[in-house]
Parts: structure tokens; C-alpha cells; sequence
């Protein structure tokens, strides 16, 4: 991971976690502030609808009175007041009544609770309602089962005795019972504030019962829902409240308060379910939290893109001087760096352009100290070689001189004998000569398609005779090749290197040995081994044996590896020497398949020739 | 056709069918008994039907004690009731059945007698023991001479009861002469009776031919003529009488007589309806048409005679000669003026009804001193609707045909004012 | 002169205003006896649905009443029944049987025509007949129908008064009558318009056209009929013992039977029993003199008294403790659903006391106008006067089993007409079936404004509307 990249992640990592802290925060918060406000509203409904239920038992209570007092009543009581009794007068009374006052239930009973007329049960005259409080009329409205021909039903009721008024039969009283079904025409008409509802649940039977469950919509959906919730109620005969979750979309949850509603008996009758949305919260929630989310987002943005600018103003610098060290690194000494900054990266850039400089400075002085070395080395050597050849040809002449002077006979027999010496080392001169200008005159490669194992082969081949000559110690030879597949390079100049390579350790093992050539195929590359098992090279022999003029070998030029290296530098390839004093050496030239480099036309060498 | 007839079994009433005699003699009979004062049926034999069911009772619970209880829920009348009783009990004795106290019967007897729309059903539900008790009925056809009789009481206006049929009655009137004769106009016939031992006796029946169906409300008015014995005038068909016993009639649309004859009136009567169209003739004065009307009376004056129309929108006209003038009244559509003699001579006679929602009409008499009606006297009630109102011919009396729905039948009457009241 | 003669003008004048004044005042309290008047739009409402105007189309049950009471209007019959019940000549002038009753002539009227001025033959009779009746072998002889019966038919006569039975001439989907109106317009289930046939064979009827609206709800007719736009309307059972603001109402003999029917037979005799029990626990009279305002009689029998004479022999009194004996030990499996007309505004109220008297004797019923009854609460209206004819097509109606009064009694051969007895045996052998649960018996009833005039107050409550006419007087001359 980049330097910036990391700062940019520390970055907005930081701003992330801000934001996140405090949107939860104020989520946190707003939710405390509703959930209290909510409560508040919750108990202040409930109690508005405990005051509008009340309400409505007095509205009920002062229907019925007015019922009581009516016309129809008075008539009724009067009609009933004698012993015969014709309820045929009154069947629909009630009903009408009944309908004028907007009541569900309408019954006018005797002092024996006998109906004489009912709106709700038309039918049943004449038959006993025995669940009408007569004996003590209650002031006030009262929940009451009332039994219909369809089944039963909860209603707020009333009852009033009506006054006969002068000269009525004191004892046979009637009665006016009325009241309003606890349906949902009930529960819609009580007038409650928006986001609020009332259901309603007739207790008839043990267990819950979803059709007893009643809002101003008939039946609510799911009623399973509060099942328990309602028998936990029921058990416990006490107001409760509780929230539902009624779809997985919390802003249909509902905050639900459950009011029982006893009748005269003290039974619970029923439950009065007040319940108040919890969409307005959840919708706040919801706003909230989009908000939080949406200035996080944009602050994370703002965040990447702020960290993204002030990473790269900081670590631009920085990669500047990285790139600057790649290119030194890979020979660019004269790099230079130039940062328009101050501060410790302006230092740094001061310090690697002075580092560099320094070290072109020192490069510079090294090459020169080199060359003049190499320049000596090369003028001892020539001188060394040049001086051989010499001390002999001063000896002849010398000789030949002495010879003239003192015996002439002689003279002709030793200038024979000299000259002989003479033009043997003249031609030591000038293969010495010739062996200098070789090496300053390498050729340039000609890439040609070939096999390298045929090369070993060759080489192989060449050598053979050498490795068992007499006088010599025997050299076993093992050849190991593998399939190398097809290369490009210039096959004479390889066979060079192999055969430099071969003679090399054959020199280095005088006393007999093992020589071992192997071939490799990697991928791109071709690699060639030969294995001596001589006297080994020291660590330093090792770094200085491709160096011109350097060998360890009592003959030689100490071109050969000079040459080897110089050719396969040539085909881009490399060679490497890995030795042990005492165990042998091995050399290993790595070269490349070049065949991009195959010329389908000429072979040409260039037979250029450079003076050393 | 299938099969062979053995036996035919014709309909029992059917006026259009060839069957005249035994109409007739089925009207003569009916005669009988209304002339003579509606007493002969008065005790019907109710000996076989009694005998019939206290077979039957036997049958069920052989001979021993029972105890019976009778129960009348029909139209007989208490005395027939205990009459049937009496019999009954007669029967089950002669059969070995003993009535005695319930606690002592074998077996309970629940006589009923009941009735439905054309006989008495009389059951017996017998109980014996705990079984389920045993039902026998018998049934007998019911008679309209057990109807008991209607009483006639005190009037102003004298009505004397001429002729009753259960066919409509058009008009009647009487042939004073020795021996008296009754001529009664019906949709079929003009009969002829004639006054035997104080009762008509039908002398002969004059058949009217028409060949249009009549109108619903059939009217039809009898002219005694001085020439010839009568006219009778119906919706588009004129008879009259000729060589004494003979009916001619003809389709004809001549203008009805109004009136009595001394003033001559003639209106002409719209053949497919039950009223005049309007059209008189020789006219009231100079005044020759008036509105459509269902009756017309004549007051005569000094100088003129007043007409009064009953016209068919339920308005009284008074045509003078010269005048129109209407008034919307209560009185029904028949009217007829009667001279009386007394008052200011000329009374008329009006119907109306006798309350609200009622099926009897009533007749009313209006003096007319000038233009202005008033009632004098009570209105005299009758037992249905008077569906004819005609004045006689010779002004001194009415004829007013009442059709008394609950007994089916048509009763003509001759009317008189006595105005020593 | 002149003056004098004015002067006397002005008074008579003067005098004729104020006899106008004081018998308007009269015409309140008294009303005219007049003479019936011709002309005149009669304007009647019936509730019943008429979907076709066909009297034997037997698709329409639900207007079988407001049917009978049409077809007459349209249509003749061979014969007609008169107060007693029995057959009068119509289009047939006479008739004759065989021994066996089952081969009958029927003479026709001559000179008769149909109101498209078709002549009634005997043809057109025999095949308007073939269509009520596909099991009689009708054929025409001369002027005379042959009518041939698998069985003896002894009361086919007063079977043909039926309007099921009326002569109706059928071309290409028109009904031509015989009868004292034709149709003048005619809108299925909403309205009926005739015209007086001015040559009508029976004469012809006083008004010149009646009009009759259908299916409308029984408040809007009264309500039309007080404000004028009606002359008469049919009543609800209930509303017959009213009273009719500027009107008058006229009741029929009870005509109508209000029963329970099974709709199956009892499968077991505990099924038998618990439909006794039943019989007994429902207080028949309650229900007559409080739901029904006393519009009828309590009915332990099929036909009513005034038709049978005999109908006070089934009890009607009601023993919820002896019905509680009867079914004594029998477990009622489910409760019965009772079925009843929901467009009836009485009949919830009649099914909830049953269901309340019979929960007194132990007996479970529901009402339940929606779900499939086990019994249905029905007013059926007796179709003829003669009580065989009702007592069959009762039986039809009710899908109870054919009445045989032959078998059912020994006493009469089959060239008697039937006997009392006989229709007794028959009609006590139809209730032993335990099918039906006979309640009351109901009045019809029509409610008539004051200018309606001669209409017939038969027993049965059939509508002679030809004898009908209007006087002038009208509360009203809106228009409908």
C-alpha cells in the first residue's frame, strides 16, 4: 500500500468515525425525546378517550331520559298499566324510537324485566330479560351483554323508570333501557385526534377470539397479533400498555394501551384498545437517520477528496526522490530532483541531488583510476611478454657477434643456428602481437538459428583427443544435455566461449579430473555448465577473473575469459563462476533464446576491428 | 271423442244455456217465497244430516255413554243451533248412545257447526280414552232461505216493495186495473205479472233482442204509453209493445222520455255508456244541450219548468230556458221529482250515500222553492246500492231499483212522498 | 224589465255561491250515491315482481299474486267462480263429463274475439290450453274443446277459472287476450298499461284505461296514494288493519297462508317428532295479533275455514310442554336453519319468534335468510275459491306430495263431485307428512283512494277491476 493511499485511509477512517459518533448520537437522543413525548401523548389520548367514552355514557343517559319522558313512553307505561296487556301497539315502537335517538338498543320492560317492546330483538315481546339492573337503577351509563338473535353483543347502556305521572298504578313500573352498541360505529364515532384509533374487544368467551375484536374499520388485520398481549390484559385486570409491531415496516408499529371496561357485575366485559401510530416517530427516526447518513456520505466524499489533495501535496515530494533513487539505482547518476517545497522534504531533495553529484564526482574519479590502472597493467604486461621474447633475441645476436669475433669458423654453423632462434621468437613476437589485436578486434554476433547441445557436441568433439593424450593425465568427460529447443546466436562466436570455457578447466586440472558440460532450457533462456573438478579459485581469483590480462594459469594472456564474457555480454546473456578452493569450479553461461533476433536474410559478420 | 258418455253432468246455473223452463220455474218458485213474506224456509229439515252424522259418531264409538258438546260456528242462528242439538242428541239415542256428564262418558263428542262457501261442514271430533281423537264430518249445502229477514222501518218517504229477482232490475212499473199488473224491465226481457190472491204471478215474459253486448251500469226506463201498452227505452235499442202481448225492438239511438210525461223531454242516451250525452230535445226553453248527465228531474213553475241535471262531473245543473247554472252538491247521481201535492208541490228525490265507505245509499227529498235546495225530513237508508231511480209516468210516484249485495238480489220500489208529516 | 230580470240573475247567482259553499262543506261528511262513471285512469300499484305477463309462465313464482290479479285484465277463462266457489260459464258456455271425469266438453261462447280482432276458436283455445297443461289430451271438436285427463279430474272446471288457464292467443312472443282491457304499454317488472276494449263480449269495463306500477316499495305506494298519484295500492298483511289517510282499505278473507316448509321429508321418526314439537311451541296467535296487527288467523290447517269449514278441527293453540314431551330423548343434531323472504319487512320478525318459542320447547332453529334452510317461512296465496283446486296447487307450491283425496277416502265414487270429508282426509293426510308447519292464514289487502268506486270485496280478495270506476272527485290531479 502506497504512502498515500495509507494516508488517505487514516483519513478518512477519521471522518468516518466522526460523522458515525455523532449521527448515532443524535439518533440516540431523538429517539429518547420522542419516545418521551410520545408517552406523553399516548396518556394524554388516552385519557381524552376515557373522558369522550364518559361522554358518551352521558349522552346515552340523557337519551334515555328523554325517552323516559316522552310521549311514547308515557303511553307505553299508561297501556301497560292495565292487566291486559297487547304488545301489538308497540311491536316497532321501539324501533323508531329508537332510531329517532340514534340508539342501537332500545327496550321498554315491566318491573318484572318482561319486554314489551325492543328494537334490537323485535321478537321478543313478551319474554324476560333477566340481565336488566331494576332493582337498583344505576345513575350512570353501564356495559352490558346484550343478547341479539344472531348472537351477542356489548353495549353501553342506560336505564331510566318511566314517570306515569298522576294516577298511575304505582306498582307496575316501566322501564326504558337503552344504549349503543359497542360496534365499530362506536369506536368510529368517538372522536379522537389523527394518528390514533380505538379498537374494541368483547370479552364473550374464554381464550381470544379474533372476531371479537372489533375497529372502526369491522375487523383489524391480524388480530393474532395482540392475542397475547389481550389475554395478558384479561389475566391481569389492569391497564396495560404494549407495542406491535403489525408488518415488518416499523412505521406501521402501533403503541398499544389497553383499558378493561367492567360491567355492573365487576366482570370484565371488555377492552378498550387505544392505539397511536408510531409512523410519525419512525418517520422522524427515518428522517434522522437519512440525514445523518447523508451528511456523513457527503463528508466522507469531502474527506477522501481533502486527504486525497493534501496526500499528494505531501507525498508527491516524497515520490519524486523515490523515483529519482529507482533511476540512480538503475545508472542515471546525473538524476537531479526538483522539489518546489521547504521544509525536511526540500532538505531531502537537496541532500539526494548533492548525494548523486557526489557520486557522479566519485564515479568519474574511480573510471579514471581504473583506466590509468588498466593502462599499467596492460603496459606491464605488454612489457612482460615483449621482454620475454627479447632476452633471447639479445642472447642471439649477442651470440652471433661473439661468434664473428672470435670464431668464424664457426660462424656460419652458429649464425644458422641463431637465425633459426631468431625467427622462433620473432613469431613468439608476433603471435603475442596478434593474440593483443584479437582481443581488441571481438566481432559483432551474427544470429543464426541453432542448437546449443550441437555446439557441446562440437566442442566436445575437439577436445576429445586432448583429454587422453599421452603425458597428459586422463580427464573423464561427461556430457548431460538437456532439450534446450531451437535459440538464436552467432555459432562461432559461442563455440568460442565453449571451447575458451572447456580449455579453461582442462588447464585447471594438470593432475587428471572429471569435466562435466551441461545444458538447461528454461523458458527464454538457454544455460550451458561446465564443471571442473580442479583446484578450485578463491573468493577473490573468483572476482577478478574476468578482468583482461588477469589469470592464474602459468600461461596464457589472460584474454580468454575477458573474450567470454565479452560474447556473451554480446547476446545479452551472463556468465557466472561459483568455485570452492580444492573442489573444482564451475562456470555457467546464461543466454538468452534472442529469436526475435533472426534475420531471415543475410548472415553477415561484421568484421569490424577496433585497436586496443 | 273418447271413450263413451254414460253419464252428463251439465252446470248447474247457466241463464244463457237452453234451459228456460227450468229458469222459470226456478224464478217462480223465488217468487213464492218472497211474496209470500220470506216465511216458508224458515224451518229447513235438518232431520237426514243429523241422522247422517250420528251414524257416523256411532260408528266410531259404538253404542255407550258420551258426553257431547256443540259448538255453532256458522251463520245458523242460536234457536237452529239448539234445534240441531236437540235432534242430534234424538239421533245418538235411537243409535245406543247415552249423553251424560263428561267425568261418566267413554267417550267425549265436540260437535261443531261450521260452515264454508257453499255448505255446512258439521264435525264431530271424538276422544276416547288417550287415543288421538277421531274426526267424522258431514256437509250439506247451504241455503239462502235460512238468511234471516231484514226489517223495514218507519219512513217519511213511503216505499212499497214491488218485485225481487236476482237478475238486475232496469225498471218497473205498475199497471193500475183490475187485476193490477206489474211490468219489470230487465237486460233480457220486459216480465209481465199480474195480481193474483194478493201475489204477482208472472203472466208473460216479452224478450228484448240486442245485438251489441250491453254496457257495464245497465240502465233501461219503462214509458207507460196511452196508445199502446209501453216503450222501453235501452242504451241503443228502442222496444215497444205492440198488438198488446208482442215486443218490437230495433237498434235505435231515439231520444229517452225525461221526466213525467206531462212535461215533454226528450234526451238523448250514449249507447255504449250509462249516461245522456247531453243533447235534448224538444229542449228546456231554447236550450238544447247541457252537459253529459246521468238524471234529470223537472220542477214545473208558473211560467216554465226548472230541469236539474246530475251531471256525469258530479255537478247539478239548473237549466231554466235561458240560465245554466251549476252547483257542485253531495247528492248522488239519481235523482227524480215526485208531485206530491204537498209543499210546494214538487219535492225531489235524491240518492246519497249514507256514510263514508258504505255499500247502502240513502234517499234524500229536496224541496226547491226557488233555486236554492234544502233537505227536508230525514234521509231514508236502504240495504244497497239504489241503481235506478225513474219517475213514474204519470209524475205521482218513483220507482228506485236497490241492489242489495248481501243477498245478491235486485228489489224494485215504488215510492210515494206522504206528506201528511 | 231588463233591470228586473238582471237584478233576479244576480241574486240567483249570489244564492248558487253560497249552495256551492255549503255543500262543499257537505261533501266532507257526506258522500254522493252516484251513478258509476265511465272514463277515467284507474292507478293502482301491486307490490309483487312481474317479470312476464304469460299466466302460465311457472317461471314466475315470486308474481304468482300480482299475476292473478293481472291476468283477469287480459285474459278470459273458460270459466269463472263465483262467490260460492263454483264454476260459472265464461268463454265456455257449457261443459259436460263422462262417468270417469276424465273426458270433458267444453262448449265455447260464440261471437267472441280476441283484441287483435282475431274470432276465439276452438283451436286457439285447445292450444293456449296445451300450454299450462302438457299432461291434458286437449283437443278442438267443432265449438267445443275436448279436454281428457289421465285421472278423473273431477274439479276441472273450477281448475280452468284458474288464471294459469287463461285463453291466450301466443303469435310471435305477443299475448292476445280475450280479455276487457288490452295492453298498452308494457314494461317488464316496472309498469302496465291498459286499455278498455270498448267491444268487450262481458261489456265494457267503466275506466278507460288502468295503470299499474310494479315492485314498488310499500311506503312509496302509500305515500303516492295519499298525495294523490295512486288510486289503490296493495297492502302488506301488516298494514291491512290500518287505516289510509284520504283513502279507505278493503280486506279480504284470510287468502294467504304463512307457513313453515321442510325442505325435506322427515327422515326419521324423531325428525317426525321434532317437527310436531315444533308445531306446537309456536304461539300462532302472538304472532298474528303483535307482529301481523291481527291481519290474519292463526292456521293449524293448509286452506282457511271460511273455504273448508273445517279448519278449527287442527289446533293451533300452542303447548311448548307438551312439545317438550314429544321430543323428549331426541338429541337434535344441528340447529335448523330457517329460511325466509328478506324483501318481507315482517317476515325476520315472524322467524325470530319462532326461533324464540321454539328455543322454549328445547328446539333449535336459526333464521337465516342466507345460508341453505332446513325450512323456509312462506306465504303462499291461495289460488282459487274452490278449496280442491287451492288445496292442490297449495300442495304444488309447497312441494308437498299431490293430494289424493280418492284414496284418502272411500266415500264418494269418482262421479260425486268431492265431498268435505274428502278434502279433509286429503288435506290432514298432507299435514301428517310433517313437510309443512301451517302458521296464519293472512288477509290481502288494497288501500283505495276515496274516488274509487265498486270495488269488489270478495273473499278472496281478487280485483274485478271492470266493475271499478272513479268520480270525479280526486284529492289530487297531480299526475303520477
Amino acid at each position: 500500500m502506497t504512502f498515500r493511499r495509507k494516508l488517505l485511509v487514516i483519513f478518512a477512517l477519521t471522518v468516518f468515525i466522526s460523522v458515525a459518533t455523532v449521527a448515532v448520537i443524535v439518533s440516540i437522543l431523538a429517539r429518547r425525546a420522542f419516545e418521551k413525548a410520545d408517552d406523553e401523548r399516548t396518556a394524554a389520548l388516552v385519557a381524552q378517550f376515557q373522558h369522550e367514552f364518559t361522554r358518551r355514557g352521558e349522552e346515552i343517559s340523557a337519551r334515555v331520559a328523554a325517552i323516559a319522558a316522552s310521549d311514547a313512553a308515557t303511553r307505553i307505561s299508561y297501556a301497560f298499566s292495565r292487566k291486559e296487556r297487547d304488545y301489538a301497539p308497540f311491536l316497532g315502537e321501539a324501533r323508531t324510537i329508537a332510531d329517532n335517538q340514534q340508539l342501537d338498543f332500545l327496550e321498554f320492560v315491566d318491573g318484572q324485566g318482561t319486554i314489551i317492546s325492543s328494537a334490537q330483538w323485535p321478537a321478543k315481546f313478551g319474554y324476560p330479560d333477566a340481565s336488566l339492573p331494576l332493582g337498583q337503577l344505576p345513575q350512570s351509563a353501564f356495559l352490558k351483554k346484550e343478547d341479539l338473535p344472531d348472537g351477542e353483543a356489548l353495549g353501553l347502556f342506560s336505564v331510566r323508570k318511566i314517570d306515569a305521572g298522576e294516577g298511575h298504578d304505582g306498582e307496575n313500573h316501566i322501564y326504558v333501557v337503552g344504549g349503543r352498541r359497542m360496534d365499530k360505529e362506536f369506536i368510529s364515532g368517538l372522536e379522537l385526534p389523527a394518528g390514533m384509533r380505538a379498537m374494541f374487544y368483547e370479552n364473550f368467551k374464554s381464550g381470544f377470539s379474533p372476531q371479537s375484536l372489533i375497529d372502526p374499520s369491522g375487523t383489524p388485520q391480524d388480530p393474532q397479533k395482540i392475542a397475547d398481549f389481550v389475554q395478558q390484559v384479561l389475566a391481569e385486570k389492569q391497564e396495560s400498555t404494549t407495542l406491535v409491531h403489525w408488518t415488518s415496516n416499523p412505521a406501521e408499529d402501533e403503541t398499544l394501551h389497553a383499558i378493561p371496561l367492567r360491567d355492573l357485575d365487576n366482570r370484565i366485559a371488555g377492552l378498550l384498545l387505544v392505539g397511536s401510530s408510531r409512523r410519525q416517530y419512525v418517520e422522524l427516526r427515518q428522517q434522522i437517520r437519512s440525514a445523518t447518513l447523508f451528511a456523513g456520505g457527503a463528508g466522507l466524499l469531502l474527506a477522501i477528496l481533502l486527504s486525497g489533495w493534501a496526500a499528494a501535496r505531501v507525498t508527491r515530494p516524497v515520490e519524486q526522490l523515490a523515483q529519482a533513487a529507482r533511476e540512480v539505482a538503475l545508472g542515471n547518476w546525473d538524476t537531479r530532483v526538483n522539489v518546489h517545497s521547504s521544509g525536511e522534504i526540500a532538505e531531502l531533495a537537496d541532500s539526494f541531488n548533492h548525494m548523486t553529484h557526489e557520486l557522479l564526482e566519485q564515479r568519474e574519479h574511480l573510471v579514471r583510476v581504473e583506466r590509468i590502472a588498466a593502462w599499467k597493467e596492460l603496459a606491464r604486461r605488454l612489457a612482460h611478454e615483449l621482454k620475454n621474447p627479447l632476452f633471447p633475441l639479445q642472447l642471439t645476436v649477442e651470440n652471433l657477434v661473439r661468434a664473428r669475433q672470435q670464431t668464424p669458423e664457426q660462424f656460419d654453423e652458429i649464425f644458422h643456428e641463431s637465425s633459426t632462434t631468431l625467427l622462433a621468437e620473432i613469431a613468439n613476437l608476433k603471435a603475442i602481437i596478434s593474440r593483443f589485436s584479437e582481443f581488441s578486434r571481438m566481432p559483432q554476433p551474427q544470429f543464426h538459428s541453432l542448437q546449443i547441445n550441437d555446439l557441446v557436441r562440437d566442442v566436445v568433439k575437439l577436445v576429445q583427443a586432448q583429454l587422453q593424450g599421452p603425458g597428459r593425465s586422463t580427464i573423464e568427460c561427461s556430457v548431460q544435455l538437456a532439450d534446450t529447443g531451437e535459440m538464436a546466436g552467432d555459432p562461432e562466436l559461442l563455440h568460442r566461449v565453449l571451447s575458451n570455457l572447456v580449455l579453461n578447466a582442462m588447464d585447471a586440472m594438470p593432475q587428471g579430473g572429471r569435466l562435466t558440460l551441461l545444458t538447461h532450457a528454461q523458458e527464454n533462456t538457454v544455460s550451458v555448465e561446465v564443471q571442473d573438478t580442479g583446484m578450485g579459485l578463491s573468493p577473490e581469483e573468483c572476482d577478478r577473473l574476468f578482468t583482461p590480462y588477469y589469470t592464474s594459469k602459468g600461461h596464457g594472456t589472460g584474454l580468454g575469459l575477458a573474450i567470454v564474457q565479452s560474447i556473451v555480454s554480446d547476446h545479452g546473456g551472463s556468465v557466472s563462476v561459483r568455485s570452492e578452493p580444492a573442489h573444482g569450479t564451475t562456470f555457467t553461461v546464461v543466454l538468452p533464446r534472442n529469436l526475435d533476433k533472426l534475420q531471415p536474410g543475410g548472415e553477415e559478420r561484421n568484421d569490424g576491428q577496433v585497436e586496443v | 271423442m273418447r271413450g263413451k258418455m254414460q253419464l252428463t253432468v251439465y252446470n248447474s246455473r247457466n241463464p244463457r244455456m237452453p234451459s228456460r223452463p227450468i229458469r222459470r220455474s226456478l224464478l217462480f218458485s223465488l217468487l213464492l217465497i218472497i211474496v209470500s213474506g220470506w216465511a216458508a224456509a224458515q224451518t229447513p229439515n235438518w232431520h237426514t244430516p243429523e241422522q247422517q252424522l250420528a251414524e257416523k259418531i256411532s260408528a266410531v264409538t259404538g253404542p255407550g255413554a258420551i258426553s257431547l258438546e256443540l259448538a255453532n260456528r256458522s251463520s245458523l242462528n242460536r234457536t237452529q243451533a239448539e234445534e240441531i242439538h236437540r235432534g242430534l242428541l234424538q239421533e245418538l239415542s235411537s243409535l245406543g248412545l247415552r249423553s251424560v256428564a263428561p267425568e261418566e262418558a267413554a267417550a267425549t263428542v265436540n260437535i261443531s257447526l261450521s260452515e264454508n262457501l257453499r255448505e255446512y261442514v258439521w264435525t264431530a271430533q271424538i276422544l276416547q280414552g288417550k287415543n288421538e281423537p277421531a274426526v267424522v264430518m258431514i256437509s250439506l249445502p247451504r241455503s239462502s232461505a235460512t238468511d234471516s229477514g231484514h226489517a223495514t222501518p218507519a219512513i217519511v218517504l213511503r216505499r212499497t216493495l214491488l218485485w225481487s229477482q236476482p237478475g238486475r232490475i232496469l225498471d218497473a212499473a205498475v199497471l193500475s186495473g183490475n187485476p193490477q199488473r206489474l211490468l219489470v224491465l230487465d237486460a233480457n226481457s220486459v216480465n209481465i205479472y199480474q195480481m193474483q190472491s194478493g201475489h204477482w204471478q208472472a203472466q208473460q215474459a216479452l224478450p228484448i233482442y240486442h245485438s251489441r253486448p250491453w254496457p257495464r251500469d245497465l240502465r233501461g226506463r219503462l214509458v207507460l204509453r196511452k196508445d199502446h201498452l209501453l216503450d222501453a227505452y235501452l242504451p241503443g235499442v228502442f222496444c215497444t209493445s205492440a198488438a198488446g202481448v208482442s215486443l218490437t225492438c230495433h237498434e235505435s239511438d231515439d231520444p229517452w222520455p225525461l221526466g213525467s210525461e206531462e212535461l215533454r223531454l226528450n234526451a238523448f242516451f250514449a249507447p255504449a255508456r250509462n249516461f245522456f250525452t247531453g243533447a235534448l230535445t224538444p229542449g228546456v226553453g231554447k236550450q238544447t244541450s247541457a252537459s253529459a248527465f246521468f238524471a234529470a228531474a223537472s220542477l214545473p213553475r208558473d211560467r216554465y219548468a226548472l230541469w236539474l241535471f246530475t251531471t256525469t262531473d258530479g255537478q247539478l245543473h239548473l237549466l231554466d230556458g235561458f240560465t245554466d247554472q251549476t252547483a257542485a252538491t253531495d247528492w248522488g247521481s239519481e235523482i227524480a221529482s215526485v208531485h206530491s201535492g204537498c209543499g210546494s208541490g214538487w219535492q225531489v228525490l235524491a240518492t246519497a250515500k249514507d256514510s263514508n265507505d258504505s255499500k247502502n245509499d240513502s234517499l234524500r227529498i229536496f224541496e226547491v222553492p226557488d233555486r236554492e235546495p234544502f233537505l227536508i225530513g230525514q234521509p231514508t237508508e236502504f240495504r244497497g246500492e239504489i241503481t235506478a231511480l225513474w219517475p213514474q209516468t204519470d209524475g205521482a210516484s218513483a220507482v228506485a231499483v236497490l241492489h242489495d249485495s248481501s243477498k245478491g238480489e235486485y228489489e224494485a220500489y215504488q215510492l210515494t212522498l206522504a206528506c201528511d208529516q | 224589465m231588463k233591470r228586473t230580470s238582471l237584478l233576479w240573475l244576480a241574486i240567483n247567482s249570489l244564492a248558487l255561491a253560497s249552495l256551492a259553499v255549503a255543500s262543499l262543506t257537505i261533501t266532507t261528511v257526506a258522500r254522493a250515491a252516484t251513478r258509476p262513471h265511465y272514463g277515467g285512469v284507474l292507478r293502482l300499484a301491486i307490490a309483487g315482481p312481474v317479470s312476464s305477463l304469460d299466466p302460465a309462465d311457472a317461471s314466475n313464482v315470486s308474481g304468482q299474486t300480482a299475476i292473478q290479479h293481472i291476468a283477469p285484465l287480459l285474459f278470459n277463462t273458460l270459466t269463472t267462480l263465483d262467490d260460492r266457489g263454483e264454476a260459472q260459464p265464461s268463454l265456455a258456455l257449457a261443459w259436460k263429463s263422462d262417468f270417469s271425469s276424465q273426458h270433458w266438453e267444453f262448449q265455447l261462447r260464440p261471437g267472441i274475439a280476441f283484441s287483435d280482432g282475431t274470432p276465439l276458436t276452438a283451436n286457439a283455445v285447445a292450444a293456449s290450453l296445451r300450454v299450462a297443461n302438457p299432461r291434458w289430451n286437449i283437443s278442438p271438436a267443432g265449438d267445443s274443446v275436448i279436454i281428457e285427463s289421465d285421472s278423473a279430474a273431477r274439479e276441472l272446471p273450477a281448475e280452468l277459472a284458474l288464471s294459469r288457464n287463461s285463453v291466450v292467443l301466443r303469435e310471435g312472443g305477443k299475448l292476445i287476450g280475450t280479455g276487457p282491457f288490452t295492453l298498452a304499454q308494457w314494461e317488464p317488472g316496472k309498469n302496465l298499461a291498459l286499455s278498455a276494449r270498448e267491444d268487450y263480449w262481458a261489456r265494457r269495463p267503466f275506466v278507460d284505461s288502468v295503470e299499474i306500477a310494479i315492485g314498488r316499495s310499500p311506503r312509496d305506494q302509500m305515500l303516492s296514494l295519499e298525495l294523490g298519484r295512486l288510486d289503490g295500492v296493495e297492502l302488506a298483511a301488516e298494514q291491512a288493519s290500518g287505516t289510509v289517510a284520504g283513502g279507505r282499505v278493503v280486506n279480504s278473507a284470510p287468502d294467504e297462508l304463512l307457513t313453515i316448509v321442510f325442505s325435506r321429508d322427515a327422515h326419521s321418526p324423531e325428525d317426525r317428532r321434532l317437527r310436531q314439537a315444533l308445531g306446537l311451541a309456536i304461539d300462532r296467535s302472538l304472532l298474528n295479533t303483535v307482529v301481523l296487527h291481527s291481519s290474519g288467523e292463526p292456521a293449524g290447517g293448509l286452506l282457511p275455514n271460511w273455504m273448508t269449514g273445517y279448519e278449527f278441527l287442527f289446533s293451533t293453540s300452542p303447548d311448548s310442554q307438551r312439545a317438550r314431551q314429544i321430543h323428549e330423548g331426541i338429541n337434535q343434531s344441528s340447529a335448523w336453519n330457517l329460511g325466509y323472504d328478506q324483501t318481507d319487512p315482517s317476515a325476520r320478525v315472524i322467524a325470530e319468534r319462532i326461533a324464540l318459542n321454539a328455543q322454549d320447547a328445547g328446539i333449535n332453529i336459526k333464521p337465516n335468510p342466507a345460508a341453505s334452510p332446513d325450512a323456509q317461512l312462506v306465504r303462499i296465496r291461495l289460488v282459487s275459491r274452490d278449496a280442491h283446486v287451492a288445496l292442490n296447487h297449495l300442495a304444488i307450491s309447497l312441494q308437498l306430495p299431490a293430494p289424493d283425496p280418492h284414496r284418502a277416502s272411500s266415500q264418494s265414487t269418482s262421479s260425486q263431485s268431492l265431498s268435505t270429508a274428502d278434502l279433509y282426509a286429503a288435506e290432514n293426510a298432507l299435514l301428517q307428512t310433517e313437510r309443512a308447519i301451517p302458521l296464519l292464514h293472512l288477509r290481502t289487502a288494497v288501500a283505495l283512494a276515496r274516488n274509487v268506486h265498486g270495488w269488489s270485496e270478495a273473499q278472496d280478495g281478487r280485483w274485478d277491476l271492470p266493475n271499478v270506476w272513479l268520480s270525479a272527485e280526486k284529492p289530487s290531479t297531480e299526475k303520477p
